[in-house]
């Protein structure tokens, strides 16, 4: 499918040398989703570790945070592999402890920092980046500049520690006007209605948007987090590729405009 | 000191009323040479010299003037503390030494209180009592006297009994039996002297020549966990601050280390030329004395710093000692990376405060309130924690619950819509009830509340969208209220 993709493209493959050349080098590996569609559409086949990625809510969940924080728990939780994660912002205090346990994030080794703004929240973001030995940060931030978010793409290549910005505007605010994209992905984190069991809500399912994916392409799915102990190999499961009207027209697959 | 105000060229004395008499508590050098002196009533005093200038005596602010000069004093050693009413006293054991001697320190220290508009007295010798004697029998004001070692006996000998710290009723007994000189004091039989007027004026003699020790209640206790530094020059640059620190820090920590000790807090205190003492102070959340680390946490916080026209005195400080064993080196770097951490995290803790960083543990509790309890993010064990499919929680969990306007069709049974923030959620499916009553043994008795009133019966619901609440319909009686009480993921 990829290399389809590739043929198709308009971009010399000099070009496509120079390009790669510019990218920074991550080099700390990728995290693969496991489902061959999701993967297809990031570079190197999975997640890329060591560098900055974008969590924007959708709809509601702009201003609660709760969907995003689902999706990253799950992430992160596997990324990490026994190491601290860090949750930084100033709303982190109503994050429940309980809650992420089933998303299979051990809240044990979740170390919180509540700090007073988003430039704070920044600030504490890049410290504990540059100091390397987190397992990955995840950091709730509203207003994220292009300046502010290289410096944390830089401060994550300095250990290979994975950064998360999850966006969040709190109660009342208003989402401001969409910067330009300088993390390595940005996604979009909306819920989705799960899978009725016997009248029941069943597991956490989210409508997952790859907006960007620098060196990738864009995607859209529904993905489901696995239910109950985390000891099975992932998460994370993708359900279905999003509707042709939720994202391009061939299913989900165009090149990513970066 | 006290009783002295900024340069009068009139005469000019503070007035305190004693036993309904306004007399003189202090007067200044130019009321002293028209012949006043302390203890003169107003009248007799304005009789004498009509120009008087007359200011309110305030006891209070003498002492808290003191304190502060005392505070000043420590510049030169750790052991300052004021002497009320009007002196200071200095423990300069092996202090002197930094400033060239005792004669140096004396003639620095006089140096400084001229040059502040104080006038003074200065003595130095072995022992408490004979340094307040001789400071307060020299006649030149400013002048330092020095006795030699051993020689205290005899420059205290020909002195008034009354320079033994003795007070009036005494002196005036000693005096009726024409005691008057400390050395003839000194040659009676102590017994005597004992039977006759206590056992005061032995003691203060004892004191005076060295024979007895004297306690001296020194306004903070023997730190032994400090570096001190004095510059030649007032420093003021960050620069100059940060490398200053490390001068201290460097010490203090290899001691801390051959006792194989650290702290878990620092305090840098700096000595401004005008006397103010700004601090700094720093928090590790692991005992520390690795002195780079130490020093990169203070110089984050030099910014709060004001040096004024320079700082000529630093103390370093460290507090809350802790046993703390030499790092041990692995093969794995399993400790390596805990130090790691802990640096980070002590990094953040005095950026944004250590009541801003924690991990949660959980705790014994059904509320979900309750049920998380903050610890301090370095602990020797992490929290366990385990995964309860029973009891699913939300990830977002509000701070308090917020009431929704719900429309249950059966009152028993979970809403069919609801109105959160303005926005209306319709309810595609719903799990529960989870029945979650107060703890009432945490309660103290109130009738207008009834148990049943606080049972909440908490509901998973999820809205047409997907998006999943954790509501919770209160009480058991009377008409239901809704409230939502978290977000899942």
């Amino acid at each position: 499918m990829r290399e389809q993709m590739m043929n198709i493209s308009p971009i010399p493959a000099a070009l496509r040398a120079q390009l790669a050349a510019l990218q920074p080098p991550s080099g700390h590996g990728v995290w693969p989703f496991g489902a061959p569609a999701v993967d297809a559409c990031l570079p190197g086949g999975g997640l890329p570790l060591g560098v900055l990625h974008e969590v924007s809510a959708m709809g509601i969940d702009v201003e609660a945070g709760a969907s995003g924080a689902g999706f990253l728990a799950c992430l992160v939780g596997a990324i990490a592999r026994g190491r601290e994660v860090f949750w930084i912002g100033p709303a982190v205090a109503d994050l429940h402890p309980p809650g992420l346990l089933t998303y299979g994030l051990d809240p044990g080794r979740l170390v919180m920092v509540e700090t007073r703004d988003d430039d704070a929240s920044l600030a504490a973001m890049e410290a504990v980046l540059r100091a390397g030995g987190a397992g990955a940060v995840v950091g709730e931030v509203g207003r994220l500049g292009r300046v502010a978010a290289r410096r944390l793409q830089l401060a994550c290549l300095k250990h290979g520690t994975t950064g998360f910005v999850l966006r969040r505007w709190p109660h009342g605010r208003k989402p401001m006007a969409e910067e330009p994209i300088a993390a390595v992905t940005r996604w979009e984190i909306a819920p989705a209605p799960t899978a009725i069991i016997a009248g029941t809500p069943g597991p956490a399912r989210w409508r997952v948007r790859l907006v960007h994916a620098r060196g990738g392409f864009e995607g859209g799915w529904i993905m489901q987090a696995r239910e109950g102990d985390h000891d099975g190999p992932h998460p994370l499961r993708m359900v279905a590729g999003l509707a042709a009207a939720a994202a391009a027209p061939d299913a989900g697959r165009t090149r990513s405009a970066s | 000191m006290p009783g002295e105000h900024e340069a009068p060229a009139k005469p000019a004395a503070t007035v305190e009323t004693l036993h309904a008499v306004r007399r003189l508590a202090a007067v200044n050098p130019e009321a002293a040479a028209a012949g006043l002196a302390p203890g003169q009533a107003l009248a007799e005093a304005r009789a004498i010299c009509p120009e008087l200038d007359v200011l309110d005596a305030d006891p209070g602010a003498d002492r808290a003037a003191l304190a502060r000069l005392a505070a000043w004093a420590e510049r030169y050693t750790p052991l300052a503390a004021p002497d009320v009413p009007d002196g200071l006293v200095l423990d300069i054991t092996g202090c002197e030494h930094l400033f060239g001697g005792e004669r140096g320190l004396a003639a620095d220290l006089s140096a400084r209180l001229i040059r502040a508009g104080l006038e003074h007295r200065l003595a130095v010798a072995g022992t408490r009592g004979a340094a307040w004697a001789l400071a307060r029998a020299a006649t030149a004001r400013g002048t330092c006297i020095h006795a030699a070692p051993g020689a205290e006996r005899a420059e205290l000998s020909p002195l008034p009994v009354a320079l033994l710290r003795l007070d009036a009723r005494l002196v005036a007994g000693l005096r009726r039996l024409g005691l008057r000189s400390i050395g003839e004091l000194a040659r009676q039989p102590r017994g005597e002297l004992t039977a006759r007027f206590g056992p005061t004026p032995v003691q203060r003699l004892d004191q005076a020549h060295g024979a007895a020790e004297e306690a001296i209640a020194w306004p903070r206790a023997p730190e032994p966990w400090e570096a001190r530094r004095a510059f030649a020059e007032p420093i003021g640059t960050a620069d100059d601050l940060t490398r200053a620190l490390a001068a201290l820090a460097a010490p203090l920590c290899a001691r801390l280390e051959a006792a194989e000790r650290g702290a878990h807090r620092f305090t840098a205190i700096f000595l401004r030329v005008d006397g103010a003492r700004p601090a700094i102070a720093i928090g590790t959340s692991l005992p520390g004395r690795d002195a780079p680390h130490i020093v990169k946490l203070l110089a984050a916080k030099l910014g709060e710093i004001d040096p004024g026209f320079g700082i000529d005195a630093a103390i370093l400080t460290a507090e809350d000692i802790a046993p703390h064993r030499p790092p041990q080196r692995r093969l794995d770097d399993g400790r390596e990376a805990a130090t790691t951490l802990a640096a980070t995290i002590d990094g953040l803790a005095n950026r944004i405060g250590p009541d801003h960083i924690w991990r949660t543990e959980p705790y014994e509790s059904h509320v979900p309130e309750r049920a998380v309890r903050r610890v301090p993010p370095m602990t020797a064990t992490r929290p366990a924690w385990e995964y309860d499919p029973s009891a699913e929680r939300p990830i977002r969990l509000l701070r308090r619950p917020e009431p929704v306007e719900a429309t249950a069709l059966v009152p028993d049974e979970p809403p069919i819509l609801f109105r959160w923030r303005g926005a209306l959620h319709r309810v595609r499916a719903a799990s529960g009830p989870e029945r979650i009553a107060a703890e009432w043994w945490r309660r103290t008795m109130d009738d207008s509340r009834p148990e049943t009133d606080l049972v909440r019966d908490y509901y998973r619901v999820e809205d047409t969208e997907g998006a999943r609440f954790w509501l919770f319909r209160a009480g058991l009686e009377g008409a239901p209220r809704w409230f939502l009480h978290g977000l899942f993921g």
